[in-house]
């Protein structure tokens, strides 16, 4: 589903050259529940970016169903990220002013949905992350962990062949962590959309069941964990 | 798109404060806008009417000597035949009257003024010229008396009063000093600020006889319709009168050539101030666009990083920008309409301004504002379009940051 090739990624902070990911070639199947995991500066984000076509690799070749992502200009990237994949961030990015409803809604609006189609599978998926009576709360009137399933479910409702979390319990306790990682776990069985995280959370790691291990921007290790 | 228009609306009320100091200060431009177009407008209306009605009717017959040489209104340069212009001008759809127009100084007590004296005929100068309605004392000229009405103003700075005796000295129309004594028996107070300050009035028939003008008068007043657009008129007069060589007819505008000026000259530099006002009113705007843009800077990526397109990202802050603008719009054109009402109908009294200093303008006492729908509209219509072209810079900036640089934005 996903090939990594040989991708390079350097930046330039200041007059210094950064070399983020050195040569990291990976492949992601269907369905998987994967997490890449590494200290600060391995470049795991910068993985996550980039397989999330949120940055462009310095070098190498990425493939999403086939299809290479160096080929592709601007407007194609925002296509296929608006059909193909869904992202949850560290710090949630909910929209403050609309409810848990419109932040969820909104997703399935971009792809043109209609308003019946819209209202229904926003209702039923909220209610399967466990917000039912909470669609009209704003972000602020919801609590860290329910605030993450509301991204959860933003990310979700297209439907997308893969799910990208950058780092998605570091701003929740241990225990609504697992209820996070729990839920998508289940998300995971039931839909097989494919989930891939960048984290250091051991807890995170605990609940992959493939661990990809950078370091200096190599991969060090890539295991089947089977959990 | 109703999606975009729900975020913008909502975000409105995301920033409340901001958003009405904002449109708050678009409200106070438009009004400020409204308020001196308005007063503008009414100030030129009135002064073009008290031209026509006091000042110089809509056209004035004269020669071209006496033309050449206004500022001295020289006698000698007077119209012979007025009957003859009178008999030309028949069947045009003109009115006219008979006017000499001198320079003179009056005397009263141990004081002298130097003063414009017109010689009127009472009988046919209520015609075209509404001065007999403006008698603040005392009363209008009769035909042949010895008398003389004055401006309210002259009046004052002489300290004169009705009924009492002023003499005038003037030279006449072969050069001769002559002196008469008149009796005040009139006071004006005009709206055209121009007869209330130096002039004084006399029957034609007592200037005829003592200046020696045998018939001769200095200008023949023309009214007809057309005076707001007088040039094909005073064309085909011009050409009617051209069977009596040295005569040229002049038009109210050619007339009043420092009133047009200084309102032109007015205009323009109230239009500077407007632009002024709505300079202050888009930085106000430009400024709030660009921190809410800044304070929004992840949240545009996150919408990014979902495939939203930056077209309508944009378009989501320029819905913003706009409805600021039209909150703006909405109270300053309300309350500037309302303004411009009680502008309309009540004014705001001028009377001792006025009397102190010339700005131009035939208007005394009360100015009224005057109704200027297309600068109402084009306000509103600015207000909300400049608002949303000024989100444009802001917004624009922030797309131009890469996706994972705005999801990292703190």
């Amino acid at each position: 589903m996903i090939k990594v090739e040989k991708v390079t990624k350097d930046y330039t902070v200041g007059q210094t050259k950064v070399h983020a990911l050195r040569g990291v070639s990976l492949g992601i199947e269907k369905g998987e529940f994967l997490s890449i995991a590494g200290p600060s500066g391995s470049g795991k984000t910068t993985l996550l970016n980039l397989i999330g076509c949120l940055d462009k690799a310095t070098s190498g070749e990425i493939y999403i169903a086939g299809e290479a992502v160096s080929t592709k200009n601007k407007k194609q990237l925002a296509l296929l990220r608006r059909k193909h994949l869904g992202f949850v961030f560290q710090s949630f990015n909910l929209i403050p002013v609309l409810s848990a409803y419109e932040n969820v809604s909104f997703a399935l609006s971009l792809l043109g949905v209609n308003g019946a189609q819209i209202k229904k599978r926003t209702y039923d998926l909220l209610e399967e992350v466990g917000l039912k009576g909470m669609e009209t709360r704003l972000p602020g009137e919801l609590s860290g962990g329910q605030q993450q399933r509301v991204a959860v479910a933003r990310a979700l409702i297209k439907e997308p062949d893969m799910v990208l979390a950058d780092e998605p319990t570091a701003n929740l306790d241990s225990d609504t962590g697992h209820e996070i990682l729990d839920l998508m776990v289940a998300l995971n069985k039931k839909h097989g959309t494919t989930f891939v995280f960048s984290t250091h959370d051991q807890m995170v790691m605990d609940y992959a069941r493939r661990l990809v291990k950078l370091h200096d921007g190599e991969i060090t290790s890539d295991e089947r964990t089977g959990s | 798109m109703s999606f975009l228009l729900s975020l913008a609306f909502k975000n409105l009320s995301r920033y409340r404060r901001r958003t009405m100091i904002t449109a708050g200060a678009l409200a106070v431009g438009l009004i400020f806008f409204i308020f001196m177009d308005g007063w503008l407008q009414g100030a030129e209306r009135e002064s073009e009417r008290n031209i026509i009605w006091y000042e110089s009717g809509s056209a004035k017959v004269m020669t071209s000597e006496y033309l050449d040489d206004l500022k001295t209104m020289p006698l000698k340069h007077a119209i012979e035949n007025p009957d003859a212009v009178e008999q030309v001008l028949e069947g045009t759809g003109v009115t006219t009257t008979r006017r000499t127009v001198f320079a003179g100084e009056i005397f009263y007590g141990e004081g002298s003024l130097y003063v414009k004296v017109v010689a009127v005929d009472p009988q046919t100068d209520g015609k075209i010229y509404r001065l007999s309605e403006t008698v603040a004392e005392g009363r209008y000229l009769e035909p042949d008396e010895q008398g003389v009405v004055l401006g309210e103003w002259l009046a004052q700075d002489l300290g004169i009063q009705v009924g009492e005796e002023i003499t005038i000295r003037t030279r006449t129309r072969y050069g001769a000093f002559q002196t008469f004594d008149l009796i005040v028996v009139g006071v004006l107070n005009s709206p055209n600020p121009m007869i209330n300050k130096g002039t004084a009035f006399i029957p034609l028939s007592l200037a005829d006889e003592l200046l020696e003008m045998e018939g001769a008068v200095t200008e023949l007043t023309l009214y007809f319709p057309e005076w707001q657009n007088p040039e094909s008129k005073i064309q085909s007069l011009q050409d009617r009168l051209s069977v009596l060589p040295g005569l040229t007819v002049e038009s109210w505008k050619d007339l009043a050539r420092d009133f047009l000026m200084i309102a032109q000259a007015k205009s323009a530099g109230s239009g500077i101030l407007l632009v002024l006002v709505f300079i202050i009113a888009a930085v106000g705007i430009s400024n709030t666009m660009l921190m809410a843009v800044y304070e929004r800077v992840r949240e545009i990526g996150m919408m990014r990083a979902m495939g939203m397109k930056d077209g309508a990202i944009r378009t989501t802050f320029l819905f913003e920008a706009g409805g600021i603008g039209l909150i703006g719009a909405v109270i300053g054109v309300g309350l500037g309409v309302v303004i411009n009402w009680l502008m309309v109908t009540r004014g705001i009294d001028m009377t001792a301004l006025m009397g102190q200093m010339d700005i131009g303008y035939r208007v005394t006492g009360i100015f009224y504002a005057a109704w200027h729908p297309q600068a109402i509209v084009g306000g509103f219509v600015f207000g909300v379009i400049a608002a949303m072209l000024f989100s444009i810079i802001p917004s624009s900036r922030a797309l131009k940051m890469e996706i994972t640089d705005c999801l990292r934005y703190e």
